[in-house]
């Protein structure tokens, strides 16, 4: 990107006055160019009229509601599961358990990661809300009704919480299920130049250490997730509305697990209640609803309520990084070099197209012109929810950039140096570009400083420094 | 056992269950899916309706409750064809992005006109902050309760009676 100044007047329309649409909306303003001014939206009338068409709102003629059974334990063996009484409440139609499906070939479905997930747990469970059966019923209360009356008996595991004791000898493995599995670990990936960043590291005048931990956080949309599944009963097709960021790929996954060819399923996403990232995952509520409509034949809605929302769907972050920079006593920034370990839940469930495990993670040397640079991560599993990469902003970038402008602070602390001074004096250089970064990313364009003296001048930063130094 | 209430100003008699809650009754016996039921628990606000002129979370309210009550809906705040100008200030001012907190906020920014017609910035996000707007549209939102208090007509909806 390159920045130039504006010559224009800016396009600072934020009043609430009148916009720049007719009454007949269109633009009333042609000169200006496309970009400027207000657009109203096409689907605003629609929803402040309330007749927006949400997963929820779609009632089919004889739909049935299901509702699933979550584990209260985050690691145990499932010993038994009697389900007799649920299915005696006389408004429930169905009760299925991971038993169940693993007869049909069901109980398992691929991941977005080239991973496995349950969609009802068989031989244990994985993550406290982990799917362990589900019931169908005529209404949504009767549905929630049988829950309580399917008695699970379970056989406690130490739960592995810590990604950073989880590669521990002697933690139980999480994932017994996978042939020939003795540890906890899923990849290792690195990028970057070790030798070259070492050789930099051994001889810098300064070098900073910090252990820089990103939590899990959850995009928590308005709108839970859920599904209506009706499957025609003679020709087989499946009709899915569902709360999805990513339909094809849904398509793709349904298709594999229900064997049905793709042609067959038609999966409809309408208006969505907010995803943030959060709606790309495949859950095994969705698939739930259509095997319970396949095997019923009746129309299926399933929609989870918040609690299951916050505690079993994608999530973003969780990540550990040990981050390392080096720079001469001048300030000169001349490589950084990070050990991150990733927390993934229970199953590899990250949206993240397998060529990039770590997402877009390698763009951590950010804005700055480095001699050398090398990251080294780890992917481990932990007894908490799958997911992985949320939020529109990330595909980790999030984390990168959080962990190179963290560590940038570190060093112009240790330095005695102004972080904005720090930084200005290690960007990237106009002339660089198309600039090639020590991790393979390649800037096509960018002008830095300018942008940052904008940004500080908004900020009145020399304003808040002489503030905060009358005030020490 | 049955409730007799008005919706929208039209008299509604049901049958209920005891323990139905007002989001459902709402939903899925009268088929007024607008409002909306996003937290069950009386944090997010989607699911406000107007009873009697205030605000109420209808995902922690019986609909027995509700009974010789007076409730407006998100559908309720259009009239003959009139939009409220609440609903026209949302749409003048980018007031929603996914639309799913849309009735909640409009709805308390209905009650809030009602008393206040001319609310501060500061009451105005005091009034809203039991709604949550995961899209984070707060600053548009005050702007289209603004908007809607500049272009208030003599239409109010549903005000106490």
């Amino acid at each position: 990107m390159t920045t130039t100044e504006p010559t224009t007047t800016e396009p600072t329309t934020t009043e609430p006055a009148p916009p720049a649409v007719g009454s007949d909306g269109a633009a009333s303003d042609e000169d200006r160019p496309v970009g400027f001014g207000n657009l109203r939206r096409k689907e605003d009338p629609r929803l402040i009229r309330g007749m927006g068409n949400f997963v929820d709102d779609v009632q089919l003629p004889g739909m049935l509601h299901l509702a699933i059974l979550r584990s209260p334990m985050a690691h145990a063996r499932i010993v038994s599961i009697d389900k007799s009484a649920a299915e005696a409440h006389p408004k429930v139609v169905a009760v299925i358990t991971g038993e169940d499906l693993a007869a049909q070939g069901l109980a398992w479905m691929p991941t977005l990661s080239n991973d496995v997930q349950a969609v009802l747990a068989t031989d244990k469970v994985r993550f406290q809300h982990q799917e362990v059966a589900f019931v169908v019923a005529e209404d949504r209360y009767s549905a929630r009704d049988a829950l309580e009356l399917i008695e699970v008996d379970y056989e406690w595991i130490d739960p592995v919480v810590d990604v950073r004791t989880a590669m521990d000898a002697g933690t139980p493995v999480i994932r017994d299920d996978l042939e020939g599995k003795t540890d906890n670990h899923i990849f290792d990936w690195e990028t970057g130049d070790e030798a070259a960043t070492k050789a930099v590291f051994d001889n810098a005048d300064v070098v900073v250490k910090e252990e820089i931990v990103y939590p899990r956080v959850h995009p928590a949309p308005m709108e839970t997730c859920g599904a209506v599944a009706d499957v025609e009963r003679v020709s087989g097709q499946l009709t899915l509305w569902c709360t999805t960021q990513a339909p094809h790929a849904h398509r793709t996954v349904y298709a594999l697990v229900a064997g049905l060819p793709e042609h067959k399923i038609r999966v409809i996403a309408p208006d969505i209640g907010g995803g943030f990232g959060n709606k790309v995952p495949i859950y095994p509520g969705y698939v739930c609803a259509i095997v319970a409509s396949l095997v019923i034949g009746k129309p299926v809605k399933w929609m989870e309520d918040r609690t299951e929302n916050l505690v079993s769907t994608g999530f973003a972050r969780d990540y550990i990084m040990e981050a390392e920079i080096a720079a001469t006593s001048d300030g000169t920034i001349q490589a950084i070099r990070t050990n991150v370990i990733a927390d993934h839940g229970a199953f590899n469930g990250v949206a993240a197209p397998t060529k990039y495990p770590a997402g877009f993670f390698g763009v951590f040397t950010g804005s700055y012109d480095l001699e050398a640079a090398f990251c080294k991560m780890s992917a481990i599993y932990t007894n908490k929810a799958p997911g992985g990469v949320a939020y529109a902003c990330s595909f980790r970038i999030t984390e990168a950039v959080y962990l190179v402008e963290r560590i940038v602070d570190c060093l112009a602390y240790e330095l005695e140096m102004d972080p904005a001074e720090l930084r200005l004096k290690n960007f990237i250089q106009p002339d660089q570009f198309p600039y090639e970064t020590r991790t393979g990313w390649v800037y096509d364009s960018g002008n830095y400083e300018p942008a940052m003296r904008k940004a500080m001048d908004m900020a009145g930063y020399e304003e808040l420094r002489r503030e905060q130094a009358d005030k020490r | 056992m049955q409730v007799d209430l008005t919706v929208n100003g039209t008299e509604v008699s049901e049958e209920i269950e005891p323990r139905h809650l007002l989001v459902h009754f709402l939903r899925d016996q009268l088929g007024l899916t607008g409002t909306h039921w996003g937290c069950d628990t009386s944090n997010c606000g989607t699911c406000v309706v107007l009873i009697d002129g205030e605000p109420v979370k209808s995902c922690t309210h019986l609909a027995a409750m509700a009974s010789g009550h007076d409730i407006t809906t998100v559908e309720g705040l259009e009239v003959d064809g009139e939009l409220d100008p609440v609903q026209e200030g949302f749409m003048q001012c980018h007031g929603l992005q996914c639309g799913f907190c849309t009735p909640g906020m409009m709805l308390t920014a209905r009650a809030l006109l009602n008393n206040n017609p001319n609310p501060s910035e500061g009451v105005i996000r005091e009034a809203i902050s039991g709604q949550i707007c995961r899209c984070t549209g707060y600053s548009t939102i005050v702007r289209s309760i603004q908007w809607a208090a500049n272009h208030e007509s003599a239409v109010t909806i549903g005000a106490s009676q």
